[in-house]
């Protein structure tokens, strides 16, 4: 079982088979640090496509060495889109990152319908990793990034990619929290309905292996103490494995508060995929980026 | 404790006083008959509202006993229900049952806001039956009073059922919430509620009994069909109560039960202050005498 973001990045290096990073616009220096990182660390193989001479200059500025890149110059960000998209559909490439270019751009061509990367009917989510020295275990939690007001399939979707996510890092049984304000259970609020409903959805077998309860608030989920203290029979029982949050408004300060309060560093990315898709906000550390792309390489399953 | 017979009922009767039962509009055969036969059996101690010489004319062509038998003259079918509700109000009976008078004029006494029957809680029909193939009674609710309960009627439903079933003895009910599927299905609503009120039962916020939903009726009263769908309920196979989806379901169920199970069958009205005893004409001599004894069995 992978415990930790750094027990991760060692796992996927020095593989024989590493997988191939196509980067979409990448003269960009905090893309371009992440993978030339991931790149020394022999953890991936890195196809840039963007501005040759940018790239070059950025480059020699951060010191960056460039023979771990394979730069194939475009013209514009839409070709380096449509290129690079084209590149792991046809599996010359593995693993999708995005550079400069614009995130509604990079999407629409990750979504298109003939050309993109969606799978059949897929929700398009966002699953992090989050390692944090105060919780005895790693975190995942979802949906930081995309799905604002996730209805109930969007939700079980979610919860699909986060006991996914788990699994690959050997969690054969994760405990999924569904967070709300409160335990308790009332129809005034959708989604305290939806997770009574996804509860028993699991207990049915219509949700993968996992033991979910919900709504549980923060505490409940990740505190056995305060499971103690207020009695509430749950089987997350203060040990959860996964967060699932009501709302990306909830989700996402939730996240940033705990990589800028609890020293927590994070590995996430696009659910939903036929590839793994790396997506992160320029304000990530550093170690986060490389752990991005760890993540990828983790889920590629090429070094499984 | 386990009941496997109706007549099972009665030893929760034994060291008890006898429950006193008020009959509106007596003058009518059925209910009269009923009436008389349990109170030779010491089950319940009858008042007799309504027409005195009808009554005793009705009462002699039964052959029954009218000695010691208290009857009020009110030949006025309204007026025998508003007496009626208002001795069970003032704690002069402890079980009100229908005689010749129609099931909306007496609800209208019984919903009465200052002297009716009202305890906040929904009014909701409660049956219970003794099936050969099943091996305890099983209650059944609401085949009878509420069309379309909604997530807070069904909770309001189970609990009057719940509660009646711990005064039976029974402590932690197993509810079935009955759907056409074991599985949450979007599109059937009653399968949505089964799994909230199944949360909510978790939560504590529904108490004293065991709820899972949605079962198919198949897994809710046969552990080896649950069992061949793989499904792990506490509840499945040994269900005590059977919560409906809609009345449709339930009069269809009640129905098949005694008609082509030839099960016993005795209900009550729960929720108000005391049990009342609806009978219909349909119901056999022996569900009346049964739930005559049910409602003795769950009165205060």
């Amino acid at each position: 079982m992978i415990k930790s973001l750094e027990q991760l990045a060692e796992l996927v290096k020095d593989k024989k088979d590493k997988p191939k990073l196509a980067v979409t616009w990448a003269q960009d220096e905090n893309t371009l640090g992440a993978v030339e990182k991931a790149a020394r660390a022999n953890m991936v193989d890195a196809y840039l496509y963007g501005d040759r001479a940018r790239i070059e200059s950025i480059s020699s500025k951060l010191g960056l060495d460039i023979d771990l890149f394979k730069i194939q110059h475009v013209d514009n960000e839409l070709e380096a889109a449509k290129e690079t998209v084209r590149l792991v559909k046809s599996g010359e490439a593995d693993i999708l990152m995005k550079g400069l270019i614009g995130t509604d751009k990079f999407l629409k061509s990750v979504l298109d319908k003939e050309r993109g990367l969606m799978k059949p009917k897929a929700v398009l989510s966002y699953v992090c990793a989050v390692d944090v020295p105060d919780y005895h275990k790693l975190l995942f939690i979802t949906d930081t990034a995309v799905l604002p007001f996730p209805d109930l399939d969007q939700k079980v979707a979610m919860a699909e990619y986060a006991i996914e996510m788990a699994g690959r890092f050997g969690i054969k049984k994760p405990k999924v929290a569904l967070i709300g304000a409160s335990e308790k259970m009332t129809k005034h609020f959708q989604n305290a309905v939806d997770y009574a409903i996804m509860c028993k959805m699991a207990e049915r077998g219509q949700i993968s292996l996992c033991t979910m309860d919900g709504p549980l608030d923060i505490f409940l989920a990740c505190d056995k103490k305060s499971v103690e203290i207020k009695g509430v029979d749950t089987p997350v029982g203060g040990d959860a494995d996964i967060l699932l949050f009501p709302t990306l408004e909830s989700c996402n300060p939730f996240y940033k508060g705990l990589m800028l309060f609890g020293r927590g560093e994070l590995a996430g990315m696009l659910m939903g995929t036929e590839v793994p898709v790396v997506l992160m906000s320029r304000s990530e550390s550093e170690k986060s980026k490389f752990y991005c792309i760890a993540l990828s390489c983790l889920m590629a399953g090429k070094n499984n | 404790m386990t009941l496997r017979k109706l007549s099972d009922l009665k030893i929760l009767l034994e060291n008890k006083p006898v429950k006193r039962l008020v009959l509106a509009a007596a003058h009518d055969t059925q209910s009269l008959g009923a009436v008389l036969k349990a109170a030779a059996n010491h089950i319940i101690q009858p008042i007799l509202i309504g027409d005195e010489e009808e009554i005793k004319k009705l009462a002699g062509e039964g052959n029954h006993d009218l000695n010691g038998i208290r009857i009020i003259n009110e030949p006025n079918i309204e007026k025998t229900s508003e007496m009626a509700v208002k001795m069970v109000h003032n704690r002069e009976a402890d079980v009100l049952m229908k005689g010749k008078v129609g099931t909306s004029t007496l609800l209208k006494h019984i919903l009465n806001k200052s002297w009716g029957l009202r305890t906040g809680h929904l009014l909701s029909h409660f049956a219970i039956f003794e099936v050969k193939t099943y091996h305890k009674l099983i209650a059944v609710t609401d085949v009878a009073m509420n069309i379309a309960p909604n997530l807070k009627d069904k909770i309001s439903i189970i609990n009057n059922s719940v509660n009646c079933l711990n005064i039976l003895g029974i402590d932690m009910p197993k509810v079935a919430v009955l759907g056409a599927v074991e599985m949450v299905n979007e599109s059937m609503q009653a399968t949505m509620d089964a799994a909230l009120l199944s949360k909510m039962n978790q939560r504590e916020q529904i108490k004293n009994c065991i709820i899972d939903g949605p079962l198919a009726f198949d897994n809710a009263i046969s552990l080896e069909s649950a069992i061949h769908k793989g499904i792990k309920s506490e509840v499945a196979g040994d269900t005590d109560l059977l919560l409906m989806p809609d009345i449709e379901v339930g009069n269809v169920l009640y129905k098949s039960l005694v008609f082509f199970a030839r099960a016993k069958v005795a209900s009550v009205i729960l929720g108000a202050a005391a049990p009342i005893v609806l009978t219909s004409r349909s119901d056999s001599e022996q569900a009346k005498y049964d739930s005559l004894l049910l409602a003795a069995a769950t009165a205060k």
